[in-house]
């Protein structure tokens, strides 16, 4: 049978949808959700009337809004447009949702999800394409998720709802027209899990958000006899570390790939880890990051601060000693989002 | 409001004896505005509070006991000891909780608030925070949210005069008013005497019927007197220039309501009577508490995430 093959805003929007069927305590909201939030909520306004909320432009207050209602019992989704709006909500994400069961003994959940848009875009520069991935790991008491694939996203954003624990959803926007097979059902996706996306022998390559996506085009580039273990890491917080160690101890390497700042970085961590208990390790891990300063602004300086594919490619050859790739990537492939169908 | 006032002049003791293991924040003085609005409320109608809730919780009909187990950190108290003298919760009594991050419990509340419109319930929800609070971006927002909503949330200005040690007059431009900032946002205000327990339940019965019927938040602001410093049972006066000692003991709820029982015929000896033994109880409380186990340590790992 013929897959179905969608987009990754329309597979947000398609899990939106069904939930918001089949549990009336579910709503969303934030800013320009009757609009369509990016394509990610076209027209379900229209379907759920009193379960889609336009809200006023105060990210500290709708998200503190939607904390206490999820403690009474609802199930809000929240859409922050870019991750720099949600830190204004920061007390309400890091201190009382992630909080609230923990600081009164459990028998508290918050079901709230927050989706939040993270990462590239073509010219949005220091203060609209930050990622801030590893701000969101380290704080305890919430569950992070970073989907890879459109079928990941859909998965993963039906589990959230259902999860009784505040879960933060960090949606790469540079992923929003990747395509991929999604089925048309409900199904759930586990919220704590990495996946080893293809297996091998040689090398484990740890990956998430449009990096996971970078290091599927990067394995293109790589000699058939490199055999490369990919995994899709899913969670920041909890990070799956037995699936990543079981993998090294079986490859012996591990090269991590991160599309943000290389300081404190979940590469940095993962890293940092496996090096306090380097069962089977034969070689230093490596990390494939961006330079450890804000993101620029011009295309001629923001070609050298994401990590491409021929990066990760090389990252993984040097570990070989293999030569390295010298590819000049078109303008297209650097500064616009892909439109690619995964595998 | 004496079993509040009793109450807490126990716990001074426990705190000064160091056996109380959690940041304190007394709420001796401002008995008349909790117990002035929870008795104008229904068992469940729902209460949120902040770094000061002792007062708010008791006042809801919250359990001394479990609560002084919470403060000592023992393993049965409301929170299991995780939480201590800032995180009041007894959902039993629809105590929702309490916490201490200044204007935090406005968002929150405004939230339970929305649950009960969206659920159609006939309940509504009570939020108390102090004069500090109030000077948060996050309660502007709220305001405007619970009123663009139109949710049923009943918001109680605590005002004690000092955000920690901090004057109004050095904190607010001349001529700030909060009655026209929440009216400006069809919020329904009123302002009542925090040291006078009848005007406090009467304006904050006036103003639940109002939310119930309405549907729509209200605000009663209380003006009242921390008669202890801001976090610990000191009797500073420094800083103090409204709030004197003697106006304090002028105003004291407790003090008025004694003198009018008296005047309407209750005996001095009665009063006496019924003090001593609200004492009693909490002392009977505060020894159980003393006795009650500590948490195992493998209580560290619990409860991070709701199963």
């Amino acid at each position: 049978m013929e897959q179905r093959i969608i987009k990754y805003a329309e597979a947000i929007k398609e899990a939106t949808k069904q939930i918001l069927e089949s549990d009336k305590s579910a709503f969303l909201m934030g800013l320009g959700v009757p609009q369509g939030a990016a394509g990610t909520a076209v027209g379900l306004k229209d379907l759920f009337p009193t379960q889609v909320l336009d809200t006023p432009t105060s990210e500290a207050a709708l998200t503190g809004m939607a904390v206490g209602a999820a403690i009474s019992g609802l199930h809000p989704m929240v859409y922050h447009e870019r991750v720099e709006f949600s830190l204004l909500a920061g007390d309400a994400i890091f201190t009382q949702a992630a909080k609230w069961n923990y600081m009164f003994g459990g028998d508290n959940p918050v079901p709230v999800v927050l989706r939040i848009a993270v990462g590239r875009q073509w010219g949005n520069g220091p203060q609209h394409s930050q990622a801030l991935y590893s701000l969101f790991g380290a704080v305890r008491g919430l569950k992070v998720v970073i989907p890879s694939t459109p079928h990941m996203m859909k998965g993963l954003l039906i589990s959230a709802v259902k999860d009784k624990n505040p879960v933060v959803i960090l949606e790469p926007r540079w992923l929003y027209q990747v395509k991929g097979h999604v089925p048309e059902e409900m199904y759930t996706e586990p919220l704590d899990k990495a996946r080893v996306v293809k297996e091998g022998k040689d090398v484990t390559v740890v990956a998430y958000g449009d990096a996971f996506v970078d290091t599927l085009a990067a394995l293109k580039l790589i000699p058939q006899d490199i055999s490369v273990e990919l995994i899709d890491l899913v969670s920041i917080n909890p990070i799956d570390y037995q699936t990543i160690a079981k993998s090294v101890e079986k490859t012996g390497r591990l090269l991590c790939v991160d599309s943000t700042n290389s300081a404190f970085s979940i590469g940095s961590e993962i890293i940092a880890k496996v090096a306090e208990n380097p069962v089977g390790l034969t070689q230093a891990p490596v990390s494939v990051a961006a330079p450890d300063v804000p993101v620029p602004t011009s295309p001629a300086l923001s070609e050298f601060w994401y990590p491409t594919k021929v990066d990760i490619a090389n990252g993984i050859l040097k570990m070989f000693g293999k030569p390295l790739l010298d590819i000049k990537l078109p303008f297209e492939e650097l500064h616009l989002a892909p439109t690619t169908t995964l595998e | 409001m004496l079993y509040l006032r009793v109450a807490e002049q126990e716990l001074v003791q426990l705190y000064l004896d160091k056996k109380l293991f959690s940041m304190v924040h007394f709420y001796v003085g401002q008995e008349a505005v909790a117990v002035g609005v929870c008795d104008a409320l229904k068992p469940e109608d729902k209460v949120m509070g902040n770094h000061r809730s002792h007062g708010h919780y008791l006042a809801k009909g919250g359990n001394f006991r479990r609560m002084v187990c919470e403060l000592l950190g023992r393993a049965n108290g409301l929170a299991r000891g995780k939480g201590g003298s800032m995180h009041m919760i007894d959902k039993s009594v629809n105590f929702i909780g309490s916490t201490p991050l200044l204007g935090s419990v406005v968002p929150l509340a405004t939230g339970v608030a929305f649950e009960q419109k969206y659920n159609k319930r006939d309940t509504i929800t009570t939020a108390f925070f102090g004069d500090g609070a109030s000077e948060e971006g996050v309660v502007y927002e709220s305001y405007n949210l619970a009123a663009l909503y139109q949710v049923p949330l009943l918001l109680i200005v605590e005002n004690n005069l000092f955000a920690i040690n901090s004057k109004l007059k050095d904190r607010r431009a001349p001529g700030h008013s909060l009655e026209k900032i929440v009216s400006g946002f069809g919020i329904e205000y009123r302002k009542a005497d925090g040291n006078d327990y009848k005007d406090v339940t009467t304006k904050a019965k006036e103003l639940a019927d109002f939310v119930r019927r309405e549907k729509r938040p209200a605000m009663l602001e209380c003006i009242t007197y921390r008669h202890m410093a801001h976090s610990t049972p000191l009797m500073d006066e420094k800083y103090r220039e409204v709030d004197t000692l003697e106006e304090r003991t002028k105003q004291d709820s407790i003090a008025k309501l004694k003198v009018e029982l008296l005047a309407g015929g209750t005996k001095e000896s009665e009063l006496a009577l019924m003090e001593a033994e609200l004492k009693k109880s909490v002392l009977a409380d505060i020894q159980f508490a003393l006795e009650s186990p500590f948490p195992p340590k493998e209580d560290i790992y619990t409860d991070m995430y709701a199963e």
